[in-house]
């Protein structure tokens, strides 16, 4: 069958989209940058009628950083303008390495970080770091506005919680709190620029050597970006050392479910996950310390 | 040393600019009134009986204007070796069979594509599944699904090559080790997929506008299979985004374009998706290889025995040329006194495997260069030591074959030493870094004719102006490679014009000189760049008689063609300019024009090839030990590819052999479940990125080839083949894991390291 045809919208005001999406009811998907969208489109994996692409809504773009609030960034903020964003890269190093390992110049320049979640990809390169930091998704709908944590919003691959007509419009990350540290680590089979096989984010925060809070989530292992609770339950209240990280990376590596596909095998990728999360707790560590 | 002006200068591409500006006409940039699109149906079943086949539906949608099926075409086979016509296994639509999911059953011929593409959907077909095979072992066990009923035992084809005494040399031997390779898939990944656009005119003649590497074969291959004559077929490459060995054979939509156009009296173009070339395309031969050497303890070799079965999916395709000189790879690089080669070609019921960059030599040189890495590790000699002294030098034989009349390999393993601080390093290099080594040598155009063509290898036709200009034909195909350009060099040095004066066509087989075998096997320097000089020598003959009339000189005076001026040699005066001189000999000739072919046919040369080219080259490496994953940090590369006729052309070639060689090496491969290929695009079949690329630097050995134009030889396609082994022994001197069995992918790292 040919390509699809559809109709296409670019409405100036969130309402406005939202009202297009309600009336469009299943056969309608917005579209920020495009870049998931339509290759999927074009191999004929969706068919959607109509098309409403929220690029004209004024301000929606925008990312936003407030000391008290945190970090707010827009549906429509492109994935290169967060990689390059002077406070992200201050207070957000691992939010913009994230965006940084996203894709390639040409893709960074169209795609955006809120449609790489919209998109529910389990190895989505932005999820596990903005999970790891407690983000928020703002969600406007038919009957409203509300929020839901980034947690609660991957379903399955592909799946989010968004009901018919709600259109995330931003996501916000709380400001890191002191001593904590973040990082994140992705592989893949071709070196540099490459969807990843395997991806690891996480967050800790340490009062001296001693673990307070982690969050470990896991890409690409499991039908969404997966939080290891059992691993995190290892560390919290005890000192961060090697031998325990090691361990910790074990149980991390045993929670997922990953399957073997065109990328990677499953034992592969479980020994990787417990690799990468030694990797990514080792620098998290340092950079809580205060030494990266 | 003669000095040249244009020859040896980094002469940027004729085509670079509009190339880079977007004007260059491809095949699918042309579009003629009222043309048709057309489009395949494929075989979704790796092997079938067909039993029906219904088209009425898809017939009476609007807009489908002609619609084909096996039964519609002359039941006529084709192959490029027309000499056996044996091995001529395929038709242009399926007949009664399938063989590969892919299998061209039908076409649709609609006035735009997405009608076309409909209406293929809308075709019925009633397949008898039959048991399949995808591999050679599965190909070759007792009572396997036979694929072709004129090979009931799978095997379609097989070349031996024998000298020496190779048991008496394993006896002599003192230290024998053996050991299996298998190599894998990959795809030619050219960046313009297949598209060609036919038209019929009213004497029902065809012109074929097509993305080929062979215009001349598609034209003989076209006419044969339409049961028409050859003259009646006119075959017009334009440009071609790559060919890398997949568009050298007639292809079935060549084939459905012209028949569809004489049908309907309406041109019909076909262009494939990437997805296509990828699901269904040629590839490069899987092999296994079961090599057998013996050395003497200080290293010398002493005998080889090699067994290759070539995984040749399900029809023959040029798997017959490669089964052929990958015997030859086998022995080409050093002195075997006693060598013996088996080659089989198998069908299996997958995408048929073809030529691709190397022909045979990528998978046979990364056995073979492999081995003598493992066999220096056991003997505890140097691998570049034990390579100097096995090396080919010039005038070594390689018996019964070709005798080397240049040789530049020694020279280049030292240059590969030297610029690389292999000593140094391969001493003191921390765990988790290495580096290796591998070579090649590789042929500059074949001899065999298994085309059976009665036409020279090479023709080129050169007018020359009384403006001063001339205009170059010649049937030799650029693909991307750069030959037009260095074609002009040639004639232009020749000639003492500039690359301006030289008008070029090329490649259209009713314009241009009969004849040319295409761009393969790094033929077309060699061969085209000798029938050129061939013809731009009796222009110059005529030239210089006309000068030397006018000005009276004595007959032992020679005459020079420099800056656009033909003179006597030491006289500058006692001339005129190449246009005066054009002139004076029409004047002479009572109009007739100044114009002359050349032409070129190696004879006396051999069975192989007229030369050979050879290089060594270094890859240093960083493994991850704990993901697998491999970093190549460098590469340098020493080559004797003879004269270099233009540095910046052949560090192209370079730039694009070690990217290829590198995806070949660590990330490509086709993911296969049975016949089916699962990756099916660039983000999943893993071509290495720009920013995968390392940096690397590189010698040319000066060598001299006296069978070359002007000393050249084949450069850019043997280089494709060392990159592998490098990187493989680089590997192994980083980590202690020996990689046999191509792609080196992280988790075979890992599992080799014990660690998964
Ligand atoms: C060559 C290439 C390489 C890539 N490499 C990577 C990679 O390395 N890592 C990676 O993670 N991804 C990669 N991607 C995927 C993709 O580029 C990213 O997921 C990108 O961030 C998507 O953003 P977008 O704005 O283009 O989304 P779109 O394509 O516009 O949308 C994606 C999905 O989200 C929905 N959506 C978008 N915005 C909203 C919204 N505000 N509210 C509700 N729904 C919304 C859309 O309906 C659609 O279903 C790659 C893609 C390509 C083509």
């Amino acid at each position: 069958m040919p390509v699809p045809q559809f109709d296409y919208i670019a409405p100036k005001r969130v309402d406005e989209a939202v009202a297009a999406l309600v009336e469009g009811g299943k056969e309608t998907r917005v579209m920020a940058g495009g870049t998931d969208l339509l290759v999927k489109i074009r191999h004929r994996m969706l068919f959607p009628k109509r098309i409403v692409s929220l690029k004209q809504i004024e301000g929606l773009d925008a990312i936003t950083f407030d000391k008290n609030t945190g970090l707010t960034i827009g549906a429509t903020a492109l994935l290169a303008d967060v990689a390059a964003h002077r406070s992200i890269r201050r207070y957000y190093p691992t939010v913009a390495d994230a965006a940084q390992s996203t894709a390639n110049v040409q893709v960074r320049n169209m795609g955006t970080v809120v449609g790489n979640l919209c998109n529910a990809s389990p190895s989505a390169d932005n999820a596990p770091t903005l999970m790891a930091m407690g983000a928020t998704v703002n969600i406007t709908g038919p009957t409203g506005s509300h929020r839901m944590a980034l947690d609660q919003f991957f379903q399955g691959p592909g799946i989010t919680a968004l009901k018919t007509g709600e259109i995330v419009t931003s996501i916000c990350v709380p400001l890191p709190p002191a001593g904590s540290g973040t990082a994140y680590y992705s592989l893949s089979q071709r070196g540099k620029l490459d969807c990843s096989a395997v991806g690891v984010g996480t967050m800790v925060t340490l009062k001296g050597n001693r673990c307070m809070d982690v969050r470990l989530i896991v890409g690409a292992c499991a039908p969404v970006p997966m939080r290891t609770l059992g691993a995190e339950k290892m560390l919290i209240g005890k000192k961060m050392t090697d031998t325990l990280i090691r361990k910790t990376a074990q149980a991390a590596s045993k929670e997922t479910s990953p399957i073997t596909d065109v990328r990677a095998s499953a034992p592969y990728r479980w020994k990787i996950v417990a690799v990468l999360t030694i990797r990514a707790l080792a620098d998290a560590r340092k950079m809580a310390l205060g030494k990266r | 040393m003669k000095v040249h002006s244009i020859i040896g200068k980094d002469i940027p591409r004729t085509d670079g600019r509009a190339k880079a500006t977007g004007q260059a006409i491809y095949a699918d940039d042309i579009k003629l009134p009222s043309m048709l699109y057309g489009k395949l149906l494929r075989s979704p079943v790796p092997h079938a009986r067909i039993l029906s086949i219904d088209t009425r539906k898809a017939a009476a949608m609007p807009g489908v204007r002609c619609i084909i099926t096996g039964q519609d075409i002359p039941r006529i086979t084709y192959g490029n070796w027309r000499l056996f016509p044996g091995t001529q296994d395929e038709y242009a639509l399926a007949m009664d069979k399938v063989r590969f999911i892919g299998d061209e059953v039908a076409a649709v011929a609609a006035v735009d594509r997405d009608t076309a593409e409909a209406a293929v959907e809308q075709i019925k077909v009633e397949y008898e599944e039959l048991p399949g095979v995808f591999d050679v072992t599965a190909a070759l066990t007792k009572n396997a699904p036979v694929i072709h009923d004129t090979s009931p035992t799978n095997i379609s084809i097989d070349r031996k090559i024998a000298y020496g005494d190779i048991e008496a040399g394993f006896a002599a031997s003192d230290y024998v080790r053996e050991d299996t390779f298998t190599v894998h898939a990959v795809s030619h990944a050219y960046m313009e997929p297949c598209a060609c656009v036919a038209q019929s005119d009213l004497d029902n003649r065809i012109t074929l506008w097509t993305s080929t590497q062979t215009p001349y074969i598609v034209q003989c291959l076209l006419a044969s299979t339409l049961n028409m004559r050859e003259n009646d077929i006119r075959v017009i490459k334009p440009n071609v985004g790559g060919g890398f060995g997949g568009k050298m054979e007639l292809r079935p939509w060549e084939f459905c374009a012209a028949f569809m156009a004489r049908q309907t009296g309406r041109p019909v173009k076909f262009t494939l998706t990437r997805e296509e070339e990828l699901a269904f395309g040629r590839r490069r031969h899987p092999m296994t290889i079961r090599s057998k050497v013996g050395y003497k303890s200080d290293g010398t070799l002493v005998a080889k025995d090699l067994h290759i079965y070539l995984d040749g999916g399900a029809y023959n395709a040029m798997g017959p040329t490669a089964t052929f000189l990958s015997g030859n790879f086998g022995a080409m690089l050093y002195r075997y006194p006693n060598y013996r080669y088996i080659g089989e070609h198998v069908y299996t019921n997958k995408p048929p495997a073809s030529a691709m960059r190397g022909f045979g030599a990528p998978q046979t040189l990364f056995a073979a260069e492999t081995q003598m890495n493992m066999a220096a590790e056991e003997l505890g000699i140097d691998p570049i030591e034990i390579r100097l002294k096995n090396a080919m030098v010039s005038g070594n034989e390689l018996p019964g074959v070709a005798t080397i009349s240049s040789c530049g390999f020694v020279e280049s393993l030292k240059a590969a030493r030297r610029i690389s601080g292999w000593s140094r390093k391969r001493k003191r290099l921390k765990t988790g870094r290495g580096v290796g080594i591998g070579c090649y040598s590789f042929i500059s155009g074949g001899v065999f004719n298994w085309f059976n063509t009665q036409y020279p290898f090479s023709a080129a036709e050169v007018r020359a102006f009384a403006d001063g200009t001339v205009h170059l034909l010649t049937m030799a195909s650029d693909i991307g490679q750069g030959s037009d350009t260095v074609l002009k060099q040639i004639l232009a040095e020749t000639l003492g014009l500039k690359m301006e004066d030289i008008r070029l066509t090329a490649a259209d087989t009713a314009m241009t000189p009969q004849a040319d075998l295409g761009t393969w096997g790094s033929r077309v320097t060699l061969m085209a760049g000798n029938a050129v000089l061939d013809a731009a020598k009796k222009i110059k003959e005529k030239l210089a008689g006309a000068v030397s009339a006018r000005f009276d000189l004595n007959v032992i005076f020679d005459i020079e063609f420099a800056d656009g001026r033909v003179f006597a040699a030491g006289k500058p005066d006692r001339g005129m300019t190449f246009g005066e001189a054009v002139a004076f000999v029409q004047k002479a000739q009572r109009g007739e024009p100044l114009v002359y072919r050349g032409s070129y046919t190696p004879r006396g040369k051999g069975l192989v090839s007229p030369a050979f080219s050879f290089g060594a080259q270094v890859a240093e490496v960083t493994v991850d030990t704990d993901t697998g994953q491999i970093q190549v940090e460098k590469m340098w590369t020493a080559h004797d590819c003879g004269t270099v006729l233009n540095p910046m052309a052949v560090e192209g070639q370079l730039e694009g052999s070690v990217h290829m060689g590198l995806g070949y090496a660590l990330s490509e491969q086709f993911v296969m479940d049975g016949g089916k290929t699962l990756n099916t695009t660039f983000l999943d079949y893993k071509i290495p990125n720009a920013a995968d690329m390392p940096p690397g630097e590189s010698v040319c050995i000066d060598t001299f080839e006296p069978e070359g134009p002007m000393g050249a030889k084949e450069a850019g396609e043997g280089l494709v083949s060392p990159t592998a082994p490098a990187i493989a022994e680089a590997v192994f001197h980083a980590t202690g894991y020996r990689c046999k069995d191509l792609p080196i992918t992280p988790e075979k790292v890992l599992k080799g390291l014990g660690k998964l």
